[in-house]
Formats: structure tokens, C-alpha cells, sequence
């Protein structure tokens, strides 16, 4: 086996040679061009023309999410999202959706761990009744117990659906409420059938009064609009919400230095065993980040990485197995996981994910590797730049995550500046043994051979 | 840098569930004015308004600009492959789509995952590089290559940035035309299959929907697992890969689609390069039997620790071409689709049974299916169950009124500039009117295609192909808790498999004891 592999080596050397490939990311995409307005009110606005087709997205981000939530009340921001479809002054209950479906649009929310973001995609010429919709229900959302009470039965088939019913659905929450002592990003953005039932009538409205004001949103309108007539709108709109009664609060328990490495064991009723190695690290934006996001593609990014090569192709250990960095508004974790194929141990699928991990270490990446992932990254960059949506995703993203609207674009150049040096240094730095977590989740009754 | 594996909770799972039914604009607040009167805006109580908040009427739409379909061409090699050309150059990155006209409806008898295997194997080593090269070699240039299986197709997609569009045509040619079929990968590639294998088989939305598949079409190529099985897997050698391939893998059979920043000619030029040399071959006809007429079937199948059943509901439906097809797209739309969507209206806006439900009109080459499909917590089963039967019902006995086919239509019309926004969306309309032989001609009249279906046309479908009582059920759930409830909402009678028991290959869909798992 051994000579086996470093015969394919040889042959991945030399094959190296003979393909031209480009030394740099090449293709500079197209700087991604916006205006940023801010309404005395406190909103933001960003706005991105691209005439290309007659329809225009607009999305409206909330900077309130998961790690917002008060203990004992985890899921409720997710829960709050859902109510935002509950009618307004102007708008009757569960009919935002169909209004947006009758001129052929599309409208759907999302909550994660920071933010929770209302969008919508047009035909052009609905942009004035769009917003106009949003600025409705920011200011006039209507709260009443019945509707409540029924919404939260759905929100409860959501996790069960989600989370409880497939196998390792219930994976992802229990590595976070493991790996976290204190920080919010320990509990599932879904929240806990306990913490659901709990919530009250007066929590949401309390929660809309918080959080849901001018000050704490971000509009971006990308598509096809005239730029006077959206700013208009947008003023019109918009500009009479009143500005929030307080501040919004933004106070979030801070995750304690690590000091000792945590060894967890539990079991599942899954088919095969799982192993997960997690490791802390920075934030989004934060400059070790970007050497962080190179290891992430390294270890990560398709047929090659490290990762897939090692414990998939290599040794069959795992039948799929991966590892990735949360890039968040806050310090997040890497996660490496693997499903321990049938016949193979636990205990080596372990070593063998630290054994990357150490590896990055002590030995970096190569110059290679290095250049593969400013690759990949510039593909990501420009296939997640392709519709009007994903526009608007990278733009809220800079704007409210990053807090830097130049990073929209500059991050590429950042991004390019990564070197093998920066890579070591912080791995160094993040993959320490006192930072880590190793999970077995086991198939309860056992493993089949 | 913002990455795509956010945890993110979305309101409504998928497209199906994405819109519920619903009156146009002006309808919808002509209703609010009329509900004024009874259900009082009261501040503080029922409303959380911050400001007095202006009574609005909704603003009138702007000047609406002209849509029409974008262009693009099809062109054909000397050897027969098709191509479709869409070029877009708004970003530096182009797309490579190929399409082979043979999937897992083409396994030989008994030779069940032969067509997703071999698609697996594609790019485990091909003309002279080896697997870890071909993967190298992709990984590099930041581009991305993926091969899959379906019912009808093979596919093999490359991504890259504009500058490595050679190399991307050269990886696919060899992909496609000189698979190794290496003893090593596809030892490897099976130990993975088999893998797989185990896991989907105590999915409960997998299970769900192999079950339902096979109820509907039975024995018929759709009705088989594409994925195969422990045994048909175990039994397949290097030399049927090497025959489906030579068989189906030959120019005339194929399509490709370049989309994106390239021109035509250039475009042209990389294509005679790489695949004007393959030679083309005489295909074998599929000969393909009529699926089974609808019969009801009620098949429960036990999970013991589930806590959601997941339904299925459906029964055969029409071919993707078929006279009736835009008539019957739209009466399932009603029923469950984008745009409209009654199941989503009754068992999550008014029920609260459920976070989705939708239906869908499956059509493949040779035949198809509606199939409606939700979840919900184990104790609500027998009531989901009933509800989604009864809208079938609906559909076939009450003729669907103007409003709500309007509603329906309104949606398919306006929603139509948003399918023509990125190159590969129209690349994939192009392709499917080529793979299912369609006019292209087509495409532009989506217009007329869309409202020249009437509520009269909706009853005429709705009566000969909506069949209420031969309807075929499957329950993926924690079977005692729910069974005794079965008889009360008109299911007296059915098959109860425990979900590690269940073989598709079976008439029974049991496994005989000391059969392989699973």
C-alpha cells in the first residue's frame, strides 16, 4: 500500500509538470460596484445596478440571529422569523408569500447563528411593492397568541424534521454543545423543544421591539432599478419608521480560553459510528482568518484535500469525511468529521484527523497546495457573485458581518496575500491540543461489522 | 469570505413548498378591505405598531420592460453530438454540461447501480491520468468536476475560470470518451456504494422515496433501485462497466451545452479539438414494457425510533412528452406546486400538520408520476394521510375555479424572467427541450404555452389522470403508534414491512430470511 501511494505521488508530480496551469488567480473578476446610503433613521441601504435581466432582489437583514437569544429561549429568533410572515398593518396574515408568488417572484427567509434575513426576487417593476411590504411589517407586525401558538407547531415539525428524524441530523448540534462552554454558538439555531414551548406571546413582541428597528437592518435592492426612483422609494418607505427607543443590546457572553482538551463519547441511533475532531478559531475578518480559510480548502476542498485523500481514498476509514471553518461574526470552531466505515476503527479515524491537523503544524502546506486554494477561492468567488441573490448575499455579508463594505471586493486582493508562512503560523496558533474537542458518537446497540 | 455551509434555517423547505396559493395583488387587498369591518387593527393588543401607521393601499408597479428569451444556438459535430452554445460573459468563469442519453433505466436486468456506478467511475482515472491526476488536475485550476446518474441520463459537469477552458474540454473528453474502469477504483467505488447504501436504507426519507417509486411503477426500469443493492452491487465486474459504457457512451447519444464567458467560435474550436475524433456508434434500442396501471397499495413501513412519518402519496402519471402536459403540469401545480400549492395551504397554513408539503409531476422519458409528499410528528399521520388523499379527490371532482388557475398562471408568467437570469439556467431549458425532443421553438412562447390552459382543460386532465382510488401510499413512521388510526380515515388494509426488511426487488417488498441487507 505504502509504495503504492508514493508511486501515485510520483505520478501527480510529474503530471504537475506537463499541465500549463495559471501561477496566479489569474481572472480578476469584475470589482462588485454598490452605493451605501444611510437613512437618519439608521438604516442602511446598498444598492448594486445590474441591468441584465428585468427583475431586481431585494433583502432585508435583521443583525439579530441565534447567539442573540436569551438563555432559555434558544430557537427563538428562527421562531421570531416565522412570525414576520403573520401579517402587518397593510399585509393580511400569510399573505407576504402569495402577494410576491402573484407576480411571479419568490420569497423566503432565513435565520442562522448572526443575522436573519427576509428576501425576495421580482420582476422588476414590483420593486415599489416589495418594499413597501418590508417596511410594513418592520414597522406594523401584527402579534396575536392564536397565530402564535399555531406557528409554533410548525416550527416544531421544522426540527423535527430537520434535526431529530434523519440519521445525523442531530450531529451538528451536538458537536456545538459540546465544543462551546458559554457562547451562544453552542446551542442549534432551531432551539430546543423545551425552550419552544416555553416562549411567550410577550417575548416576541419584546424580541420585535429589540431588535427587529431601523437601526439594526440592512437593505440591499441589486438588480434592475433606476438608482433616484429606488432612493426615493427607499426614503419613502423606510424613512417613516421611527428610530428605536434604545439601543439594540449587544452584549454576548464571551467563550472562556480553553485549556484542557475535552473527550466526549455519546451514542445515536445511526447506522455507522461518527468521529469529530473540533479545534477553535477566529472570527470572521479577523486576519488570521484568511490563512484559517486556505487550511479549510486544504483539508477540505474536493478530491485532493487532505482531509478526503487520507481518510476516504486512501484507507477507506471513513466513508465520507470532512472538515471545515465557521466563519462567523464571532469566534467560531474547525470541524473535522468522519463516518467510520463498517469494519474500520474509531480510534484510527481519530488519529488520523489529528494527524492533519498536526501535520499543518509542523510541516505547513506547500507552495502548491497554497496556490490551489487561491484558486479554488477565486471560483468561489466568482460563481457566488453570478445571480442578483448572491450579490446581495456577498454585499449584506460584507456590510453586517464584516462591518467593512470594502471587503466585498478588497478581501480578494487580501485573500491573494496569504502566504505558506501566515498558513504555519496559524495553525500553529488554532490547532492545539488544549483547544480541542474529540467526539465519538457511537450506533447505539453497537457497530455491525 | 462568506462561506456556503452556514446553518441555516429556511422558512419554507424547497421550491414546492416555496409559495402558497393565494389571489392576485389587487384581490388581496380588496379581501383585506372587506375583513376591516370584522377583525378591528387594534394598537398594543393584537398589534405591535410603533407609530401610527399609515392604512396603505399596495403602490402601483413601474413601467414593466420587455422580456424575451435569451439568445442562444445549437449546433451539431460531424458525428452526431449535439451542441447548445449560451454566451454571457458577466463573470470570468465557464460551464461544460454533457449529457449522455442512458441512465440507471438502462441497467440490464439484475445489473441494478450499474448506470450510477459507472457515472462514479468516470472520473476515477480516464485516458492517461489516473484518478488522483484527474483530480489534481482540477483541484488546481480552482475548477470543479462532477459526474452523476439519473433516470434517463448520465452527466458530466465542469466548472472553470474563462482562461482554463481547454483543459476543462480536455478532462471531460477523456471523462467521457476513455474511462479506465481502474480494478483499484472500482473496488474502492463500490466499497463507497455499498456504504451509501447502508446509510440511505435507514433514511426515512430515502426509504420513503424507493418505496413509492417501486409501488408506482413496479417492475418497469423506473420502478427499480438506481442505486442498486448489496447483491447487485457485489456482483458487478470491471467488464460491465467496460459494455455500458461502449454501448451508450458514443457521440450521437450525447449533448453538450458551453455557457458562459466564451464565444462561439472558440468555443466551436475546443469542442472539434477534443471530441471531433470520437467515433460514432449504433445505440441499441431500450425496449421498455408499459408501467403497471394504478392500483392502490398501502405500504407501512416500521422505524421504531422515528419521530416524524414521512408520506408518500401518488400514482402513475404521463411520459415528458405528451399532448396534455402543460394541462397537467398546471393541475399538479394546484395540488402542490410553485406558485400555488393546496397541500401546503391545508396541512401547514390551516393545520399546522407539517413544515412542508408539495406535489410533484415527475416525467421522465418513457413514463411518470404525481407524487405528493410531506411529514409529520407520528401521531398526526393518519390525519396528514387523509388530507392529502382528499386533495386529490378535490382536484379530480371540483373543477378548479378562474381565480385560482389565474393565480397559478400569473405566477408561471411573471416568474419567467427569473429563469432566464444565469447562463446555465438557460442552458438547462435548451437541454431538456433537446433530451425530451421537444420544439426549442418552444421556449419563447412560454407565454401562450402557460395561459392557453383553461379551468375546463384542468377538469378534462384532472378526470381521465387524477385516480383517487387507486392511489399507492407509503408511511415511513413509528408504525404502533399510528396503525390503529389507519381505519378511521378509510385505510383499513395494508402491508407492514419493519425498515430493515424492506427489498425493493421483492413482490412483496420483503426480504426473505437470511437475504442480504439491505
Amino acid at each position: 500500500m505504502k509504495k503504492f501511494s508514493m508511486l501515485l505521488l510520483l505520478l501527480t508530480v510529474a503530471v504537475a509538470a506537463l499541465v500549463i496551469v495559471p501561477l496566479q488567480a489569474a481572472v480578476r473578476p469584475p470589482k462588485l460596484q454598490y452605493q451605501r446610503l444611510v437613512l437618519p433613521n439608521g438604516m442602511v441601504v446598498i444598492l448594486h445596478q445590474d441591468k441584465s435581466t428585468p427583475i431586481v432582489h431585494v433583502e432585508l437583514w435583521y443583525h439579530v440571529g441565534s447567539k442573540n437569544e436569551k438563555p432559555g429561549r434558544t430557537g427563538f429568533a428562527h421562531f421570531f422569523e416565522h412570525m414576520m410572515f403573520k401579517g402587518s398593518r397593510n399585509v393580511e396574515p400569510e399573505q407576504h408569500t402569495s402577494i410576491i408568488a402573484s407576480v411571479g417572484g419568490q420569497a423566503n427567509a432565513y435565520t442562522n447563528e448572526d443575522t436573519t434575513v427576509f428576501w425576495q426576487t421580482i420582476p422588476a417593476q414590483y420593486l415599489p411593492l416589495v418594499l413597501w411590504m418590508e417596511a410594513d411589517r418592520m414597522a406594523s407586525l401584527r402579534i396575536d397568541e392564536k397565530t402564535f401558538v399555531a406557528e409554533r407547531e410548525v416550527v416544531k415539525e421544522e426540527r423535527r424534521m430537520r434535526i431529530e428524524n434523519p440519521p445525523f441530523g442531530l450531529l451538528n448540534e451536538l458537536i456545538t454543545s459540546h465544543a462551546f462552554d458559554v457562547h451562544p454558538y453552542k446551542h442549534p439555531v432551531i432551539g430546543s423543544m423545551a425552550d419552544l414551548n416555553a416562549a411567550t406571546i410577550n417575548d416576541v413582541r419584546d424580541f420585535y421591539q429589540t431588535y427587529y428597528v431601523p437601526e439594526n437592518a440592512t437593505l440591499m435592492v441589486v438588480g434592475d432599478f433606476d438608482t433616484d426612483t429606488v432612493t426615493n422609494l427607499v426614503n419613502q418607505y423606510f424613512g417613516r419608521v421611527p428610530k428605536a427607543s434604545k439601543p439594540v443590546p449587544r452584549d454576548i457572553p464571551v467563550e472562556p480560553q480553553h485549556t484542557k482538551e475535552k473527550r466526549v463519547t455519546l451514542e445515536q441511533p445511526w447506522p455507522l459510528p461518527a468521529v469529530v475532531v473540533t479545534y477553535h478559531v477566529p472570527y470572521n475578518g479577523h486576519p488570521d482568518s484568511y490563512p484559517m480559510f486556505v487550511m479549510s480548502k486544504t483539508l477540505s476542498d474536493g478530491q485532493t484535500s487532505r482531509i478526503y485523500r487520507k481518510l476516504v481514498y486512501e484507507t477507506g476509514l471513513a466513508l465520507t469525511a470532512f472538515g471545515s471553518s465557521s466563519f462567523l461574526e464571532q469566534p467560531g470552531i474547525f470541524s473535522a468529521v468522519a463516518l467510520v466505515n463498517p469494519g474500520k476503527s474509531p480510534d484510527e479515524v481519530e488519529k488520523a484527523l489529528i494527524a492533519e491537523f498536526d501535520k499543518l503544524k509542523t510541516a505547513g502546506i506547500t507552495e502548491r497546495e497554497l496556490q490551489r486554494a487561491k484558486n479554488q477561492f477565486a471560483r468561489d468567488y466568482v460563481v457566488s457573485r453570478l445571480s442578483i441573490k448572491e450579490k446581495a448575499s456577498q454585499l449584506g455579508h460584507a456590510e453586517v458581518i464584516q462591518k467593512d463594505m470594502a471587503s466585498a471586493d478588497g478581501e480578494f486582493d487580501t485573500f491573494l496575500k496569504v502566504s505558506l508562512d501566515d498558513v504555519k503560523r496559524v495553525a500553529q496558533k488554532y490547532f492545539v491540543p488544549e483547544g480541542r474537542m474529540v467526539m465519538r458518537i457511537m450506533p447505539r446497540g453497537g457497530v455491525e461489522q | 469570505m462568506k462561506t456556503k455551509t452556514v446553518i441555516a434555517l429556511i422558512l419554507f423547505g424547497g421550491l414546492g413548498g416555496l409559495l402558497a396559493a393565494g389571489p392576485t395583488v389587487t384581490e388581496h387587498f380588496k379581501q383585506r378591505a372587506s375583513n376591516e369591518a370584522t377583525s378591528e387593527w387594534r394598537r398594543g393588543e393584537g398589534a405591535q405598531a410603533r407609530v401610527e401607521w399609515p392604512r396603505d393601499n399596495p403602490p402601483r408597479p413601474l413601467p414593466a420592460r420587455p422580456v424575451t428569451f435569451p439568445p442562444y444556438e445549437i449546433r451539431k459535430l460531424a458525428n452526431g453530438m449535439q451542441v447548445v452554445l449560451v454566451s454571457q460573459n458577466e463573470q470570468p468563469v465557464v460551464s461544460v454540461r454533457m449529457i449522455i442519453r442512458a441512465g440507471a433505466a438502462h441497467d440490464p436486468k439484475g445489473k441494478h447501480g450499474l448506470a450510477m456506478l459507472t457515472a462514479t467511475l468516470l472520473d476515477q482515472g480516464a485516458g492517461k491520468r489516473s484518478a488522483e491526476q484527474i483530480a489534481e488536475t482540477i483541484d488546481f485550476i480552482g475548477g470543479v468536476l462532477g459526474t452523476g446518474a439519473g433516470s434517463d441520463l448520465t452527466s458530466v459537469n465542469a466548472i472553470v475560470m474563462k482562461d482554463s477552458y481547454d483543459i476543462a474540454l480536455d478532462l471531460v473528453a477523456d471523462v467521457v470518451q476513455r474511462p479506465t474502469f481502474a480494478p483499484e477504483e472500482v473496488e474502492r467505488q463500490r466499497a463507497q456504494a455499498l456504504s451509501a447504501l447502508k446509510v440511505a436504507a435507514d433514511d426515512p426519507e430515502s426509504v420513503a422515496d424507493r418505496v413509492i417509486e417501486r409501488l408506482i411503477y413496479g417492475f418497469h426500469p423506473y420502478g427499480m433501485p438506481g442505486s442498486g443493492t448489496a447483491e447487485s452491487l457485489t456482483a458487478l465486474t470491471r467488464a460491465d462497466f467496460v459494455d455500458f459504457h461502449r454501448k451508450y457512451f458514443v457521440p450521437n447519444n450525447a449533448l453538450i451545452a458551453i455557457v458562459g464567458d466564451i464565444g462561439a467560435d472558440e468555443a466551436m474550436a475546443g469542442l472539434e479539438k477534443h471530441f471531433g475524433g470520437w467515433t460514432a456508434g449504433e445505440v441499441p434500442a431500450l425496449a421498455v414494457t408499459e408501467p403497471p396501471d394504478a392500483t392502490r397499495r398501502v405500504i407501512v413501513i416500521d422505524k421504531k425510533d422515528a419521530v416524524q412519518t414521512e408520506i408518500r402519496v401518488g400514482h402513475i402519471a404521463i411520459p415528458r412528452k405528451h399532448n396534455d402536459y402543460e394541462a397537467i403540469d398546471q393541475a399538479v401545480k394546484i395540488l402542490g406546486g410553485e406558485g400555488a400549492n393546496r397541500l401546503q395551504q391545508v396541512l401547514r397554513s390551516q393545520k399546522q400538520l407539517t413544515y412542508g408539503a408539495s406535489a410533484d409531476l415527475d416525467t421522465f422519458k418513457w413514463a411518470g408520476a404525481v407524487i405528493a409528499e410531506t411529514d409529520t410528528q407520528t401521531s398526526n399521520t393518519a390525519e396528514a394521510l387523509r388530507v392529502v388523499v382528499d386533495e386529490f379527490t378535490r382536484l379530480q371532482r371540483e373543477r378548479v375555479s378562474d381565480g385560482e388557475l389565474e393565480g397559478a398562471q400569473d405566477y408561471m408568467v411573471g416568474h419567467f424572467p427569473l429563469t432566464i437570469e444565469v447562463p446555465d439556467a438557460i442552458a438547462t431549458q435548451v437541454l431538456n427541450q433537446l433530451f425530451y425532443d421537444l420544439p426549442v421553438d418552444d421556449l419563447p412562447r412560454y407565454r401562450e404555452r402557460i395561459l392557453k390552459v383553461t379551468p375546463d382543460e384542468i377538469q378534462r386532465v384532472a378526470r381521465w389522470f387524477i385516480r383517487p382510488a387507486q392511489l399507492s401510499v407509503v408511511l415511513v413512521g413509528d408504525a404502533d403508534k399510528f396503525v390503529d388510526d389507519l381505519k378511521g380515515v378509510g385505510f383499513a388494509t395494508f402491508e407492514r414491512i419493519p425498515i430493515a426488511n424492506v427489498d425493493l426487488l421483492s413482490p412483496d417488498l420483503t426480504r426473505r430470511p437470511g437475504a442480504p441487507r439491505p
